[in-house]
Protein backbone atom coordinates (compact mmCIF):
# COMPACT_ATOMS: atom_id res chain seq x y z
CA UNK A 1 0.00 0.00 0.00
CA UNK A 2 2.80 2.03 1.10
CA UNK A 3 4.32 1.56 -2.72
CA UNK A 4 0.91 2.69 -4.06
CA UNK A 5 0.72 5.83 -2.04
CA UNK A 6 4.55 6.92 -2.47
CA UNK A 7 4.05 6.56 -5.64
CA UNK A 8 0.94 8.65 -6.01
CA UNK A 9 3.21 11.63 -4.33
CA UNK A 10 5.91 10.95 -6.45
CA UNK A 11 3.59 11.46 -9.67
CA UNK A 12 2.54 14.66 -8.44
CA UNK A 13 5.87 15.97 -7.30
CA UNK A 14 6.79 15.35 -11.01
CA UNK A 15 3.46 17.01 -12.34
CA UNK A 16 3.97 20.05 -10.05
CA UNK A 17 7.59 20.59 -11.18
CA UNK A 18 6.66 20.06 -14.91
CA UNK A 19 8.78 17.59 -15.93
CA UNK A 20 10.39 17.70 -18.98
CA UNK A 21 10.21 14.19 -20.01
CA UNK A 22 6.46 14.08 -19.23
CA UNK A 23 5.48 17.46 -20.81
CA UNK A 24 6.83 16.00 -24.06
CA UNK A 25 5.17 12.84 -23.91
CA UNK A 26 1.74 14.77 -23.29
CA UNK A 27 2.46 17.11 -25.92
CA UNK A 28 2.87 14.37 -28.01
CA UNK A 29 0.00 12.90 -26.95
CA UNK A 30 -2.62 15.49 -27.61
CA UNK A 31 -0.71 16.69 -31.02
CA UNK A 32 -1.53 13.08 -31.97
CA UNK A 33 -5.05 12.10 -30.76
CA UNK A 34 -6.38 15.83 -31.28
CA UNK A 35 -5.19 15.40 -35.65
CA UNK A 36 -6.30 12.01 -35.72
CA UNK A 37 -9.62 12.89 -34.06
CA UNK A 38 -10.07 16.40 -36.42
CA UNK A 39 -9.27 14.41 -39.61
CA UNK A 40 -12.18 11.57 -38.23
CA UNK A 41 -14.06 14.03 -37.53
CA UNK A 42 -14.32 15.68 -41.25
CA UNK A 43 -14.80 12.49 -42.56
CA UNK A 44 -17.09 10.57 -39.62
CA UNK A 45 -19.32 13.46 -39.66
CA UNK A 46 -20.35 13.81 -43.21
CA UNK A 47 -20.22 10.11 -43.64
CA UNK A 48 -22.61 9.21 -41.11
CA UNK A 49 -24.90 12.28 -42.00
CA UNK A 50 -24.78 10.77 -45.74
CA UNK A 51 -25.50 7.14 -44.67
CA UNK A 52 -28.21 8.41 -42.53
CA UNK A 53 -30.45 10.58 -45.19
CA UNK A 54 -29.40 8.34 -47.94
CA UNK A 55 -32.25 6.14 -49.37
CA UNK A 56 -29.73 3.34 -50.98
CA UNK A 57 -30.30 0.02 -50.96
CA UNK A 58 -27.67 -1.84 -48.95
CA UNK A 59 -27.56 1.20 -46.05
CA UNK A 60 -28.43 -1.30 -43.64
CA UNK A 61 -25.67 -3.32 -44.70
CA UNK A 62 -23.06 -0.59 -44.08
CA UNK A 63 -24.50 0.36 -40.76
CA UNK A 64 -23.33 -2.95 -40.02
CA UNK A 65 -19.75 -2.93 -41.35
CA UNK A 66 -19.45 0.34 -39.58
CA UNK A 67 -20.64 -1.19 -36.33
CA UNK A 68 -18.63 -4.30 -36.98
CA UNK A 69 -15.70 -2.00 -37.35
CA UNK A 70 -16.19 -0.22 -33.93
CA UNK A 71 -14.59 -3.80 -32.69
CA UNK A 72 -11.67 -3.83 -34.69
CA UNK A 73 -8.63 -4.11 -32.11
CA UNK A 74 -5.67 -1.68 -32.36
CA UNK A 75 -3.23 -4.01 -33.52
CA UNK A 76 -4.91 -5.35 -36.49
CA UNK A 77 -5.12 -1.59 -37.67
CA UNK A 78 -1.46 -1.56 -36.46
CA UNK A 79 -0.68 -4.38 -38.70
CA UNK A 80 -2.94 -3.16 -41.23
CA UNK A 81 -1.09 0.58 -42.00
CA UNK A 82 2.32 -1.12 -42.03
CA UNK A 83 1.93 -3.35 -44.66
CA UNK A 84 1.45 -0.21 -46.80
CA UNK A 85 3.69 1.79 -44.94
CA UNK A 86 6.64 -0.08 -44.15
CA UNK A 87 9.81 -0.21 -46.50
CA UNK A 88 8.53 -3.55 -48.85
CA UNK A 89 4.92 -1.38 -48.05
CA UNK A 90 3.37 1.05 -51.78
CA UNK A 91 4.05 4.05 -49.62
CA UNK A 92 6.93 3.01 -48.34
CA UNK A 93 9.06 5.72 -49.78
CA UNK A 94 7.16 8.30 -47.82
CA UNK A 95 8.69 7.47 -44.95
CA UNK A 96 6.03 7.11 -42.72
CA UNK A 97 6.82 4.44 -40.30
CA UNK A 98 7.51 5.36 -36.67
CA UNK A 99 6.26 8.77 -37.23
CA UNK A 100 3.53 10.87 -35.72
CA UNK A 101 2.03 11.08 -38.95
CA UNK A 102 1.77 7.41 -39.12
CA UNK A 103 0.11 7.30 -35.43
CA UNK A 104 -2.36 9.55 -36.87
CA UNK A 105 -3.58 7.66 -40.09
CA UNK A 106 -3.86 3.84 -37.34
CA UNK A 107 -6.21 6.45 -35.12
CA UNK A 108 -7.58 8.30 -37.98
CA UNK A 109 -8.93 4.73 -39.12
CA UNK A 110 -9.68 3.64 -35.41
CA UNK A 111 -12.25 6.12 -35.10
CA UNK A 112 -14.06 7.11 -38.24
CA UNK A 113 -16.34 4.47 -37.83
CA UNK A 114 -16.98 5.22 -34.29
CA UNK A 115 -17.68 8.91 -35.32
CA UNK A 116 -19.56 7.66 -38.08
CA UNK A 117 -21.80 5.53 -36.21
CA UNK A 118 -22.63 7.39 -33.95
CA UNK A 119 -23.46 10.42 -36.37
CA UNK A 120 -26.14 8.13 -37.98
CA UNK A 121 -27.91 7.44 -34.85
CA UNK A 122 -27.38 11.19 -33.73
CA UNK A 123 -28.61 11.86 -36.74
CA UNK A 124 -31.63 9.96 -37.00
CA UNK A 125 -33.09 10.83 -33.98
CA UNK A 126 -33.40 14.13 -34.89
CA UNK A 127 -37.39 15.02 -35.38
CA UNK A 128 -38.08 14.90 -39.46
CA UNK A 129 -40.11 18.06 -39.11
CA UNK A 130 -36.78 19.86 -39.05
CA UNK A 131 -36.08 19.01 -42.40
CA UNK A 132 -39.58 19.95 -43.87
CA UNK A 133 -39.48 23.05 -41.94
CA UNK A 134 -36.37 24.48 -43.38
CA UNK A 135 -36.80 23.13 -46.47
CA UNK A 136 -40.64 25.10 -46.22
CA UNK A 137 -38.89 28.42 -45.07
CA UNK A 138 -36.45 28.21 -48.33
CA UNK A 139 -33.61 26.18 -47.32
CA UNK A 140 -31.62 24.32 -49.63
CA UNK A 141 -30.33 21.05 -49.45
CA UNK A 142 -26.69 22.45 -47.73
CA UNK A 143 -28.55 24.79 -45.39
CA UNK A 144 -31.23 21.61 -44.75
CA UNK A 145 -28.36 19.82 -44.18
CA UNK A 146 -26.58 22.36 -41.36
CA UNK A 147 -30.30 22.75 -39.35
CA UNK A 148 -30.46 18.94 -39.15
CA UNK A 149 -26.94 18.57 -37.57
CA UNK A 150 -27.49 21.83 -35.71
CA UNK A 151 -30.16 20.22 -33.83
CA UNK A 152 -28.19 17.12 -33.63
CA UNK A 153 -24.97 18.83 -32.66
CA UNK A 154 -24.68 17.89 -28.67
CA UNK A 155 -24.75 14.10 -29.96
CA UNK A 156 -22.07 14.24 -32.71
CA UNK A 157 -19.93 15.98 -30.20
CA UNK A 158 -20.56 13.56 -27.96
CA UNK A 159 -19.48 11.21 -30.89
CA UNK A 160 -16.51 13.77 -30.93
CA UNK A 161 -15.18 13.28 -27.84
CA UNK A 162 -16.09 9.48 -27.83
CA UNK A 163 -13.89 9.21 -30.47
CA UNK A 164 -11.12 11.15 -28.88
CA UNK A 165 -11.01 9.24 -25.15
CA UNK A 166 -10.70 6.13 -27.48
CA UNK A 167 -7.18 7.65 -29.19
CA UNK A 168 -6.17 9.26 -26.32
CA UNK A 169 -6.10 5.69 -24.61
CA UNK A 170 -5.51 3.73 -27.44
CA UNK A 171 -1.49 1.68 -27.07
CA UNK A 172 -1.56 -1.04 -30.21
CA UNK A 173 -1.24 1.88 -33.05
CA UNK A 174 0.79 4.07 -31.57
CA UNK A 175 3.39 1.43 -30.19
CA UNK A 176 3.46 -0.31 -33.70
CA UNK A 177 3.62 2.24 -35.77
CA UNK A 178 4.84 5.32 -33.92
CA UNK A 179 7.62 2.72 -32.29
CA UNK A 180 7.46 4.38 -29.02
CA UNK A 181 10.29 6.50 -29.56
CA UNK A 182 11.40 9.00 -26.18
CA UNK A 183 10.43 12.36 -27.26
CA UNK A 184 9.13 12.02 -30.66
CA UNK A 185 6.05 9.09 -30.94
CA UNK A 186 6.25 8.18 -27.12
CA UNK A 187 2.50 8.82 -26.00
CA UNK A 188 1.03 8.24 -22.28
CA UNK A 189 -0.07 4.86 -23.06
CA UNK A 190 3.34 3.80 -24.64
CA UNK A 191 5.26 5.67 -21.80
CA UNK A 192 3.39 3.62 -19.23
CA UNK A 193 3.77 0.55 -20.93
CA UNK A 194 7.45 0.76 -21.12
CA UNK A 195 7.48 2.21 -17.19
CA UNK A 196 5.17 -0.70 -15.87
CA UNK A 197 8.06 -2.89 -18.16
CA UNK A 198 10.94 -1.57 -16.27
CA UNK A 199 9.11 -1.56 -12.79
CA UNK A 200 8.90 1.95 -12.50
CA UNK A 201 5.89 3.17 -11.48
CA UNK A 202 6.54 7.10 -10.87
CA UNK A 203 5.90 8.16 -14.35
CA UNK A 204 3.91 5.77 -15.34
CA UNK A 205 1.06 7.05 -12.45
CA UNK A 206 1.88 10.53 -13.19
CA UNK A 207 0.75 9.77 -17.02
CA UNK A 208 -2.49 7.87 -15.77
CA UNK A 209 -3.34 10.88 -13.64
CA UNK A 210 -2.57 13.38 -16.56
CA UNK A 211 -4.74 11.34 -18.63
CA UNK A 212 -7.54 10.83 -16.58
CA UNK A 213 -7.60 14.46 -16.05
CA UNK A 214 -7.65 15.20 -19.28
CA UNK A 215 -10.43 13.03 -19.60
CA UNK A 216 -12.30 14.53 -17.10
CA UNK A 217 -11.51 18.04 -18.19
CA UNK A 218 -13.23 17.51 -21.65
CA UNK A 219 -16.27 15.88 -20.06
CA UNK A 220 -16.90 19.02 -17.84
CA UNK A 221 -16.32 21.35 -20.63
CA UNK A 222 -18.92 19.54 -22.74
CA UNK A 223 -21.14 19.11 -20.15
CA UNK A 224 -20.73 22.83 -19.44
CA UNK A 225 -21.73 23.43 -23.03
CA UNK A 226 -24.76 21.42 -22.79
CA UNK A 227 -25.60 22.39 -19.66
CA UNK A 228 -25.72 26.04 -21.01
CA UNK A 229 -27.03 25.43 -23.91
CA UNK A 230 -30.37 23.73 -22.69
CA UNK A 231 -31.13 26.31 -20.03
CA UNK B 1 -57.23 34.40 -61.21
CA UNK B 2 -56.04 31.15 -60.50
CA UNK B 3 -53.37 30.54 -58.37
CA UNK B 4 -52.62 26.92 -58.59
CA UNK B 5 -54.59 24.72 -60.65
CA UNK B 6 -54.20 20.44 -60.48
CA UNK B 7 -55.31 18.75 -63.35
CA UNK B 8 -55.84 14.37 -62.63
CA UNK B 9 -52.96 15.08 -60.18
CA UNK B 10 -52.25 11.83 -58.02
CA UNK B 11 -49.87 10.45 -55.34
CA UNK B 12 -48.84 7.42 -54.15
CA UNK B 13 -46.94 5.74 -51.06
CA UNK B 14 -46.58 2.49 -50.91
CA UNK B 15 -48.17 1.62 -54.02
CA UNK B 16 -51.56 2.84 -52.11
CA UNK B 17 -53.42 5.83 -53.60
CA UNK B 18 -53.41 8.59 -51.35
CA UNK B 19 -54.66 11.66 -53.38
CA UNK B 20 -56.47 11.74 -56.29
CA UNK B 21 -57.81 15.08 -57.57
CA UNK B 22 -59.08 15.35 -60.97
CA UNK B 23 -59.75 18.92 -61.17
CA UNK B 24 -58.82 21.94 -58.35
CA UNK B 25 -58.32 25.61 -58.78
CA UNK B 26 -56.98 27.55 -56.24
CA UNK B 27 -57.32 31.54 -56.20
CA UNK B 28 -55.07 34.07 -55.75
CA UNK B 29 -55.59 36.17 -52.54
CA UNK B 30 -58.45 34.13 -51.15
CA UNK B 31 -59.18 31.53 -48.18
CA UNK B 32 -59.57 27.92 -48.72
CA UNK B 33 -60.82 25.47 -46.47
CA UNK B 34 -59.62 21.99 -46.83
CA UNK B 35 -62.22 19.85 -44.77
CA UNK B 36 -61.93 16.41 -44.50
CA UNK B 37 -61.93 12.85 -41.96
CA UNK B 38 -58.18 11.77 -40.84
CA UNK B 39 -56.73 10.05 -43.54
CA UNK B 40 -58.23 11.96 -46.62
CA UNK B 41 -55.29 13.11 -48.26
CA UNK B 42 -55.71 17.06 -46.70
CA UNK B 43 -51.59 17.13 -45.31
CA UNK B 44 -50.62 15.59 -48.60
CA UNK B 45 -52.15 17.98 -50.53
CA UNK B 46 -50.99 20.70 -48.70
CA UNK B 47 -47.02 19.03 -49.44
CA UNK B 48 -47.49 19.32 -52.89
CA UNK B 49 -48.75 22.74 -52.58
CA UNK B 50 -45.73 23.83 -50.70
CA UNK B 51 -43.75 21.84 -53.00
CA UNK B 52 -42.19 19.73 -50.75
CA UNK B 53 -43.69 16.79 -52.55
CA UNK B 54 -43.70 16.05 -56.22
CA UNK B 55 -47.13 13.89 -57.52
CA UNK B 56 -46.71 10.87 -58.85
CA UNK B 57 -48.79 11.96 -61.89
CA UNK B 58 -50.37 14.81 -62.95
CA UNK B 59 -50.21 18.62 -63.50
CA UNK B 60 -49.96 21.25 -60.99
CA UNK B 61 -49.79 24.84 -62.27
CA UNK B 62 -48.47 27.58 -60.52
CA UNK B 63 -49.23 31.40 -61.46
CA UNK B 64 -49.82 29.56 -64.74
CA UNK B 65 -46.84 27.72 -65.30
CA UNK B 66 -46.66 24.28 -65.18
CA UNK B 67 -44.28 23.33 -62.16
CA UNK B 68 -41.21 21.76 -62.92
CA UNK B 69 -39.98 19.53 -60.55
CA UNK B 70 -36.11 19.77 -61.89
CA UNK B 71 -33.80 20.84 -58.32
CA UNK B 72 -32.82 24.02 -59.30
CA UNK B 73 -36.42 25.58 -60.33
CA UNK B 74 -38.45 23.83 -57.61
CA UNK B 75 -36.32 26.20 -54.75
CA UNK B 76 -37.62 29.46 -56.40
CA UNK B 77 -40.95 28.60 -56.24
CA UNK B 78 -40.65 26.93 -52.69
CA UNK B 79 -39.26 30.29 -51.46
CA UNK B 80 -43.12 32.23 -52.28
CA UNK B 81 -44.95 29.51 -50.36
CA UNK B 82 -45.03 28.48 -46.58
CA UNK B 83 -46.52 25.54 -44.93
CA UNK B 84 -47.39 25.72 -41.05
CA UNK B 85 -47.42 22.40 -39.68
CA UNK B 86 -50.07 21.23 -37.09
CA UNK B 87 -47.64 20.71 -34.64
CA UNK B 88 -45.20 23.12 -35.49
CA UNK B 89 -41.41 22.52 -34.64
CA UNK B 90 -39.00 25.56 -33.34
CA UNK B 91 -35.26 25.31 -34.09
CA UNK B 92 -33.82 24.95 -31.01
CA UNK B 93 -32.93 28.54 -30.16
CA UNK B 94 -34.02 31.49 -30.16
CA UNK B 95 -37.46 33.10 -30.81
CA UNK B 96 -35.47 35.95 -32.71
CA UNK B 97 -33.57 33.27 -34.48
CA UNK B 98 -36.28 31.14 -35.56
CA UNK B 99 -38.12 34.38 -37.50
CA UNK B 100 -34.22 35.20 -38.63
CA UNK B 101 -33.86 31.85 -40.13
CA UNK B 102 -35.56 32.48 -43.52
CA UNK B 103 -34.39 35.91 -43.93
CA UNK B 104 -30.82 34.82 -43.24
CA UNK B 105 -31.12 32.13 -46.17
CA UNK B 106 -33.20 34.77 -48.65
CA UNK B 107 -29.55 37.07 -48.21
CA UNK B 108 -31.28 39.97 -45.84
CA UNK B 109 -29.66 42.60 -44.66
CA UNK B 110 -29.46 42.68 -40.61
CA UNK B 111 -31.27 46.31 -40.19
CA UNK B 112 -34.27 44.86 -42.24
CA UNK B 113 -34.16 41.83 -40.65
CA UNK B 114 -34.53 43.61 -37.19
CA UNK B 115 -37.48 45.19 -38.09
CA UNK B 116 -39.17 42.65 -39.48
CA UNK B 117 -38.88 40.50 -36.31
CA UNK B 118 -40.41 43.10 -34.17
CA UNK B 119 -43.17 43.52 -36.75
CA UNK B 120 -44.57 40.00 -36.77
CA UNK B 121 -43.97 39.45 -33.51
CA UNK B 122 -46.04 42.57 -32.52
CA UNK B 123 -48.73 41.23 -35.10
CA UNK B 124 -48.56 37.67 -33.32
CA UNK B 125 -48.46 39.13 -29.94
CA UNK B 126 -45.13 38.01 -29.13
CA UNK B 127 -42.52 40.53 -28.40
CA UNK B 128 -42.01 39.77 -24.84
CA UNK B 129 -40.75 36.50 -25.88
CA UNK B 130 -38.24 38.07 -28.50
CA UNK B 131 -34.76 36.63 -26.77
CA UNK B 132 -36.43 33.68 -25.42
CA UNK B 133 -36.12 30.25 -26.28
CA UNK B 134 -38.39 28.92 -29.13
CA UNK B 135 -38.73 25.57 -27.66
CA UNK B 136 -39.56 26.26 -24.60
CA UNK B 137 -42.69 28.15 -25.67
CA UNK B 138 -46.56 26.88 -24.89
CA UNK B 139 -48.45 25.16 -27.88
CA UNK B 140 -50.59 27.82 -28.69
CA UNK B 141 -47.67 30.32 -28.29
CA UNK B 142 -45.51 28.29 -30.93
CA UNK B 143 -48.44 27.87 -33.47
CA UNK B 144 -48.10 31.54 -33.34
CA UNK B 145 -44.25 31.73 -33.55
CA UNK B 146 -44.54 29.38 -36.24
CA UNK B 147 -46.96 31.64 -37.86
CA UNK B 148 -44.85 34.65 -37.32
CA UNK B 149 -42.02 32.77 -38.70
CA UNK B 150 -43.92 32.13 -42.04
CA UNK B 151 -45.56 36.02 -42.11
CA UNK B 152 -41.68 37.57 -42.09
CA UNK B 153 -41.39 35.80 -45.88
CA UNK B 154 -43.93 37.62 -46.95
CA UNK B 155 -44.84 34.43 -49.05
CA UNK B 156 -47.85 34.28 -51.76
CA UNK B 157 -49.02 31.73 -50.26
CA UNK B 158 -49.33 30.86 -46.57
CA UNK B 159 -50.89 26.56 -45.56
CA UNK B 160 -51.91 25.46 -42.45
CA UNK B 161 -52.52 22.38 -41.65
CA UNK B 162 -55.01 22.26 -38.99
CA UNK B 163 -54.16 25.55 -37.22
CA UNK B 164 -56.52 25.54 -34.73
CA UNK B 165 -56.60 22.22 -33.72
CA UNK B 166 -54.21 21.89 -31.20
CA UNK B 167 -54.64 25.24 -29.19
CA UNK B 168 -56.70 26.12 -26.62
CA UNK B 169 -59.91 28.38 -26.98
CA UNK B 170 -58.21 31.84 -26.74
CA UNK B 171 -55.54 31.15 -29.23
CA UNK B 172 -57.66 29.83 -31.53
CA UNK B 173 -59.28 33.11 -31.62
CA UNK B 174 -56.44 34.96 -31.76
CA UNK B 175 -54.89 32.52 -34.57
CA UNK B 176 -58.11 32.79 -36.71
CA UNK B 177 -58.29 36.57 -36.44
CA UNK B 178 -54.50 36.21 -37.71
CA UNK B 179 -54.96 34.77 -40.70
CA UNK B 180 -58.29 36.68 -41.63
CA UNK B 181 -55.70 39.80 -41.11
CA UNK B 182 -52.72 38.66 -43.11
CA UNK B 183 -55.45 37.56 -45.75
CA UNK B 184 -57.15 40.69 -45.49
CA UNK B 185 -53.95 43.24 -45.48
CA UNK B 186 -51.57 41.68 -47.56
CA UNK B 187 -53.17 39.82 -50.05
CA UNK B 188 -52.12 36.39 -49.13
CA UNK B 189 -53.77 33.31 -50.35
CA UNK B 190 -54.29 30.86 -47.64
CA UNK B 191 -55.16 27.30 -47.59
CA UNK B 192 -56.01 25.69 -44.32
CA UNK B 193 -56.75 22.02 -43.25
CA UNK B 194 -59.53 21.69 -40.82
CA UNK B 195 -62.17 19.47 -39.01
CA UNK B 196 -64.20 22.45 -37.83
CA UNK B 197 -66.57 23.13 -41.06
CA UNK B 198 -67.64 26.29 -39.01
CA UNK B 199 -64.26 27.50 -38.53
CA UNK B 200 -64.21 26.66 -42.67
CA UNK B 201 -67.51 28.75 -43.04
CA UNK B 202 -66.64 31.70 -41.33
CA UNK B 203 -62.92 32.00 -42.47
CA UNK B 204 -63.06 30.82 -45.28
CA UNK B 205 -64.23 31.73 -48.96
CA UNK B 206 -64.20 28.86 -50.64
CA UNK B 207 -64.61 25.23 -48.93
CA UNK B 208 -63.08 21.73 -50.27
CA UNK B 209 -64.11 18.55 -48.99
CA UNK B 210 -61.69 15.84 -49.63
CA UNK B 211 -62.63 11.90 -48.66
CA UNK B 212 -60.23 9.18 -49.22
CA UNK B 213 -58.00 11.16 -51.42
CA UNK B 214 -60.44 12.43 -53.87
CA UNK B 215 -62.91 15.90 -54.08
CA UNK B 216 -66.22 15.13 -52.97
CA UNK B 217 -69.29 17.42 -52.98
CA UNK B 218 -70.51 17.25 -49.99
CA UNK B 219 -70.85 20.10 -47.37
CA UNK B 220 -68.73 17.76 -44.63
CA UNK B 221 -71.37 18.33 -42.06
CA UNK B 222 -72.91 14.58 -40.64
CA UNK B 223 -70.21 12.98 -41.39
CA UNK B 224 -69.65 9.71 -39.99
CA UNK B 225 -67.70 6.54 -39.75
CA UNK B 226 -70.41 3.83 -39.98
CA UNK B 227 -70.88 0.02 -40.75
CA UNK B 228 -74.30 -1.34 -42.77
CA UNK B 229 -75.70 -3.81 -42.98
CA UNK B 230 -78.62 -5.86 -45.13
CA UNK B 231 -81.71 -6.61 -43.49
CA UNK B 232 -84.63 -8.92 -43.93
CA UNK B 233 -87.06 -6.14 -44.72
CA UNK B 234 -86.54 -3.07 -47.29
CA UNK B 235 -83.93 -1.14 -44.91
CA UNK B 236 -80.59 -1.69 -44.05
CA UNK B 237 -79.39 -0.91 -40.69
CA UNK B 238 -76.67 1.82 -40.31
CA UNK B 239 -74.63 2.10 -36.81
CA UNK B 240 -72.86 5.51 -36.84
CA UNK B 241 -69.74 6.07 -34.95
CA UNK B 242 -70.82 2.61 -33.69
CA UNK B 243 -73.48 3.92 -31.48
CA UNK B 244 -76.34 5.57 -33.62
CA UNK B 245 -78.76 3.21 -35.38
CA UNK B 246 -80.61 4.32 -38.51
CA UNK B 247 -82.58 2.56 -41.17
CA UNK B 248 -82.25 3.83 -44.76
CA UNK B 249 -83.59 2.25 -47.90
CA UNK B 250 -81.43 -0.27 -49.29
CA UNK B 251 -81.59 1.59 -52.61
CA UNK B 252 -78.47 3.50 -50.89
CA UNK B 253 -76.28 0.63 -50.33
CA UNK B 254 -74.37 -0.38 -53.58
CA UNK B 255 -73.51 -3.58 -52.79
CA UNK B 256 -75.84 -7.00 -51.26
CA UNK B 257 -73.32 -7.64 -48.88
CA UNK B 258 -72.53 -5.57 -45.09
CA UNK B 259 -69.67 -3.08 -44.97
CA UNK B 260 -67.99 -0.19 -43.59
CA UNK B 261 -67.65 2.99 -45.00
CA UNK B 262 -68.74 7.08 -44.17
CA UNK B 263 -72.42 8.47 -44.47
CA UNK B 264 -72.87 11.90 -45.10
CA UNK B 265 -76.32 13.52 -43.62
CA UNK B 266 -77.02 16.74 -45.70
CA UNK B 267 -77.57 19.22 -42.34
CA UNK B 268 -80.29 20.77 -45.03
CA UNK B 269 -82.55 17.99 -45.72
CA UNK B 270 -82.50 16.47 -41.86
CA UNK B 271 -85.56 17.68 -40.19
CA UNK B 272 -85.85 18.51 -36.45
CA UNK B 273 -89.04 17.90 -34.46
CA UNK B 274 -89.60 19.10 -31.08
CA UNK B 275 -92.94 17.19 -30.58
CA UNK B 276 -91.79 13.66 -30.16
CA UNK B 277 -95.28 12.72 -29.91
CA UNK B 278 -95.42 13.74 -34.15
CA UNK B 279 -94.29 10.75 -36.23
CA UNK B 280 -93.05 11.55 -39.59
CA UNK B 281 -94.15 8.88 -42.39
CA UNK B 282 -90.82 7.00 -44.24
CA UNK B 283 -88.24 8.38 -42.24
CA UNK B 284 -85.86 7.14 -39.85
CA UNK B 285 -85.46 9.14 -37.25
CA UNK B 286 -83.17 9.43 -33.80
CA UNK B 287 -83.53 10.83 -30.55
CA UNK B 288 -81.26 13.46 -29.09
CA UNK B 289 -80.86 16.97 -26.98
CA UNK B 290 -80.03 20.13 -28.52
CA UNK B 291 -76.81 21.49 -27.23
CA UNK B 292 -75.90 24.31 -29.34
CA UNK B 293 -78.28 27.08 -31.92
CA UNK B 294 -76.46 29.66 -33.90
CA UNK B 295 -78.22 31.94 -36.09
CA UNK B 296 -76.28 31.62 -40.17
CA UNK B 297 -77.65 34.12 -42.36
CA UNK B 298 -80.76 33.02 -42.98
CA UNK B 299 -80.42 29.75 -41.32
CA UNK B 300 -80.08 28.73 -37.80
CA UNK B 301 -77.79 25.69 -37.17
CA UNK B 302 -78.86 23.59 -34.30
CA UNK B 303 -76.50 20.97 -33.09
CA UNK B 304 -78.16 17.94 -31.44
CA UNK B 305 -76.60 15.23 -29.43
CA UNK B 306 -78.23 11.47 -30.72
CA UNK B 307 -75.22 9.91 -29.29
CA UNK B 308 -73.06 11.82 -31.90
CA UNK B 309 -73.59 15.59 -32.79
CA UNK B 310 -75.93 16.47 -36.07
CA UNK B 311 -76.39 19.30 -37.19
CA UNK B 312 -79.56 20.72 -38.73
CA UNK B 313 -80.06 23.17 -40.56
CA UNK B 314 -83.56 25.31 -40.26
CA UNK B 315 -85.35 27.67 -42.21
CA UNK B 316 -86.20 30.76 -40.27
CA UNK B 317 -89.71 30.06 -40.47
CA UNK B 318 -89.64 26.48 -39.57
CA UNK B 319 -87.25 27.43 -36.80
CA UNK B 320 -90.09 29.18 -35.53
CA UNK B 321 -92.90 26.52 -35.57
CA UNK B 322 -90.71 24.47 -33.79
CA UNK B 323 -88.95 26.77 -31.66
CA UNK B 324 -86.41 24.46 -30.05
CA UNK B 325 -84.53 24.97 -26.66
CA UNK B 326 -81.18 24.12 -25.68
CA UNK B 327 -81.24 20.81 -23.41
CA UNK B 328 -84.96 20.35 -25.15
CA UNK B 329 -85.11 16.30 -25.93
CA UNK B 330 -85.86 16.67 -29.75
CA UNK B 331 -86.19 13.86 -32.99
CA UNK B 332 -84.29 14.12 -35.81
CA UNK B 333 -86.08 12.97 -38.87
CA UNK B 334 -83.79 11.36 -41.59
CA UNK B 335 -84.91 10.80 -44.83
CA UNK B 336 -83.31 8.63 -47.45
CA UNK B 337 -82.39 11.11 -49.71
CA UNK B 338 -80.40 13.07 -46.91
CA UNK B 339 -77.80 10.74 -47.14
CA UNK B 340 -74.90 9.91 -49.04
CA UNK B 341 -72.78 6.96 -48.31
CA UNK B 342 -69.30 5.94 -49.24
CA UNK B 343 -67.74 2.39 -49.29
CA UNK B 344 -64.29 2.41 -47.44
CA UNK B 345 -61.21 1.66 -49.77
Amino acid sequence: MNFFVDSFFAAFRLIGTGDAELLKIVEVTLSVSSLATVFASAVGIPMGFLIAHSQVPGKRAVITVLNTLLALPTVVIGLFVYVFISRRGIFGPLDLLYSQEAMVIGQFILIVPLIAALTIAAVSRVDARYQKTARTLGANGWQTALVILREARFAISAAVISGFGRVISEIGISMMLGGNIKGFTRTMTTAMALEYDKGSFTLAVALGVVLMTLSLGINIIFNLIQGKSSR
Amino acid sequence: MSLYQLQHLQQRFAKKTVLDIDELTIEQGCIHALLGPNGAGKTTLLNILAFLESPVCGELAFQGKRVDYAKGNILSLRRQVVLVDQHPIMFSTTVRANIEFGLKIRKIDGATRNRVVDEVLETVGLARYKNARADALSGGETQRLALARALALEPQVLLCDEPTASVDAENQAVITELLRTINREQATTIVFTTHDRLQAATLAQHTLVLENGQRVNTTYENSYACTFEPTSGDKDRYLLHGVVELYLSAENRKSGQGGRGRITLNPESIRLVTDLRESPPVCSQVQGRVVMMMEEGHTIRVVVDVGVLMVVLMLADDYRQQNPAIGQQVCVAVPDSACSWTTAC
